[in-house]
């Protein structure tokens, strides 16, 4: 649920809540004020009327437009002066929603008691509150329209800050070189509060994205060197004069040296791909590309004398980096070179939404899940570093393609699906001109 | 041929210019911007070794300066740094080609020799030969006594590589990594080294022309002259 939604919710429940306890409360009120008001003046009637009376004249029965009375009251002096009596007279419609309220006043003249009475007639209580039900009917229903109608109104100017620092965190990447979370300038102190712990968070995992970055290309770089003056002082020494077992060493080192520069090219291949360094714009021939690599590794797939099929649809473009392209192909080639028999097949389609490189050979030893992690492999063979298919799975991560390992009645597939919205294609191209040949045949 | 080697490591440059000095070029080391910038100021050079990397300053600024100056060197850029725009920076700079560290030493003169051949700088440019061996680098022909040798581009380029690093023994790994370039995941396809090795040389023995090309037990192969 919304908060704005939550708020208006809470917000309807005590108007419905107060609205009662206000109405009892206002309809008491008035009715007091009303029968006071009431009371005195009629007080002050019979006050007026025992002045007149003093004065010797004759009084009117309706004084003040009040019918009064005028009589002896025999009997001891009341304790109160003034006495007032309610009665609710039901018998008549017109009087039923009205209440009569008489005052009685006694005023000692002489040796005598005169009682003076006038009576009124006000509104019952129950009345008031039919009539205020009313309004009150009126007033909660334009309260709920006029909450429900400004809140959408009020949330977009109160939580504008923010929904804008959702926004903010959400285009946050880390990765990027600007990675400086931008947001907007509030009065409302939860939100700086909440923005300024934001900016916190997110300055912090910056620092420590940059820092970890920094070693991580540092740490390749600096092993460069080393690597780079190891392997020419292998290269020297095999120049000078050896024997055999001196050969061999220096063979086996070169081995591990050709090892360990491919694995730490490979590493810093990885996190350049993590960093998003090879970002581009440009489109490429991917089926270009592909047929590029077949002929790179021809040779090879003659010497294991495997057997090649292709199906490559002409003019599949893609917006990827030229050498990603050329890696991620090759990879996929060399393993499915590698893992596959003496005289086996592999099978290489690519159509505009995806490519898929099968081979035949051994079922898989690991679980294929793990396929795509570094450092592992399927035999424990020197040919491979076990970054290969790690790095396939980067490039397609860096590229939004999915990547997917199957193993089916023997064969080992790969599919590689392109996610990208599909480019502009030539006319009278690919698929278009396949399906017109067959149609012709 | 003379090369400056700009290079701030010290043991590295040493082996660079070892190597060198073994293909009788004079090697001047350089190991900071400053001294390079110097001495390219004061003597001229064939070619130019850069590392990108520099204590005090940017390879590339190097580059530059080079340009500016109108300095006739071929460049080779030494990089640590595997970033691709950097290569292509380093070529928009003017440089010829680029290895990347850590390189073979045969694949570094390699590259030497082709941009020197390419400049122009020594007879005709699109010619190597050895003895009864000439290769032509722009039509990708490889005659044995001028007789058309039949070779594929892979075997061709073998064939260079054993003759610009001729007596030198040429590891499994160098000649992998300089046929298939390194960055697939695909480690010394030694057998296959192997196979190309020994079509070449039945292709050049067919030919009548010497087996130079010898293995060196454990080691790889080597392009021996002495051979008869």
């Amino acid at each position: 649920m919304k908060l704005i939604n939550k708020i208006t919710m809470w917000f309807l429940g005590v108007i419905l809540l107060v609205t009662p306890v206000t109405m009892f409360i206002s309809r008491n009120n008035i009715k007091k004020h009303l029968d006071q008001a009431e009371i005195s003046r009629m007080t002050g009637v019979n006050d007026h009327v025992y002045k007149q009376l003093l004065a010797g004249g004759k009084p009117d029965h309706y004084t003040h437009g009040r019918p009064i009375e005028v009589s002896l009251y025999q009997g001891a002096m009341p304790q109160q002066k003034v006495q007032v009596r309610k009665e609710n007279l039901a018998e008549d419609d017109m009087v039923k929603k009205e209440c009569r309220i008489t005052v009685d006043s006694y005023y000692p003249i002489g040796d005598q008691i005169y009682k003076i009475s006038s009576y009124n007639f006000v509104l019952n209580s129950q009345d008031i509150f039919d009539g205020m039900l009313y309004t009150v009917v009126w007033k909660m229903l334009i309260m709920v329209l006029g909450v429900g109608l400004t809140a959408r109104f009020l949330s977009r100017i109160i939580l504008e800050p923010f929904y804008r620092a959702m926004k903010a965190i959400k285009e946050f990447d880390l990765k990027r070189g600007d990675s400086k979370l931008k947001l907007p300038h509030t009065t409302t102190k939860e939100f700086q509060e909440l923005n300024a712990f934001l900016r916190k968070m997110t300055d912090k995992a910056a620092a420590d994205y940059a820092s970890v970055k920094e070693f991580s290309e540092n740490a390749s770089h600096e092993l460069q060197t080393p690597l780079a003056i190891v392997r020419s002082k292998l290269d020297l020494l095999s120049q000078t004069q050896i024997d055999d077992r001196q050969a061999t060493l220096i063979g086996d080192m070169q081995s591990a040296i050709e090892r360990l520069s491919h694995i730490n090219r490979s590493l810093v291949l990885l996190t350049k791909l993590e960093n998003q360094e090879y970002k581009t714009a440009e489109s490429i021939k991917f089926c270009k590309v592909t047929r590029n690599v077949m002929d790179t590794y021809e040779d090879w797939i003659k010497m294991k004398e495997i057997r090649l099929h292709s199906n490559l649809d002409k003019n599949v473009t893609l917006q990827i980096h030229p050498v990603l392209a050329e890696i991620l192909i090759g990879n996929l080639l060399s393993n499915a070179i590698r893992y596959n028999d003496e005289g086996g097949q592999i099978r290489i389609d690519l159509t505009r939404q995806w490519l898929r490189i099968s081979n035949t050979g051994h079922p898989p030893d690991l679980p294929t899940a793990d396929m795509f992690s570094r450092f592992k492999k399927g035999n424990q063979c020197n040919e491979s570093t076990g970054l290969g298919l790690a790095i396939v799975k980067q490039i397609c991560d860096v590229n939004d393609f999915s990547v997917t390992y199957q193993f089916e009645k023997g064969w080992h597939q790969v599919k590689v699906q392109f996610r990208q919205a599909e480019l502009p294609t030539v006319e009278g191209s690919g698929d278009m001109s396949r399906e017109g040949q067959l149609a012709v045949s | 041929m003379k090369v400056l080697i700009v290079e701030d490591n010290r043991e590295l440059s040493s082996g660079i210019a070892d190597y060198l000095t073994g293909e009788k070029y004079i090697c001047e080391p350089a190991y900071d911007f400053e001294t390079a910038s110097e001495k390219l100021a004061l003597f001229t050079y064939d070619c130019i070794l850069v590392d990108i990397m520099l204590p005090d300053g940017n390879g590339l600024e190097l580059l530059k300066q080079i340009r500016r100056d109108d300095i006739r060197s071929g460049i080779l850029i030494i990089s640590a740094k595997d970033a691709l725009d950097d290569k292509v920076k380093g070529l928009d700079e003017g440089a010829d080609d680029y290895v990347i560290k850590p390189f073979h030493m045969s694949e570094l003169h390699a590259r030497l020799r082709a941009i020197y051949r390419r400049k122009k700088l020594e007879g005709p440019s699109n010619l190597v030969s050895f003895n009864e061996i000439e290769l032509n680098t722009d039509t990708v022909e490889a005659k044995v006594n001028q007789q058309l040798l039949d070779v594929t581009r892979k075997e061709f380029d073998l064939l260079l590589y054993f003759i610009v690093n001729k007596n030198r023994v040429l590891s499994k790994q160098a000649i992998a990594a300089h046929l298939w370039g390194d960055y697939t995941d695909n480690l010394s396809n030694f057998d296959f080294v192997y196979q190309h090795v020994k079509n070449l040389r039945k292709k050049i023995s067919t030919a009548e022309g010497t087996d130079y090309i010898e293995t060196v037990y454990g080691l790889g192969y080597k392009f021996n002259t002495s051979k008869q």
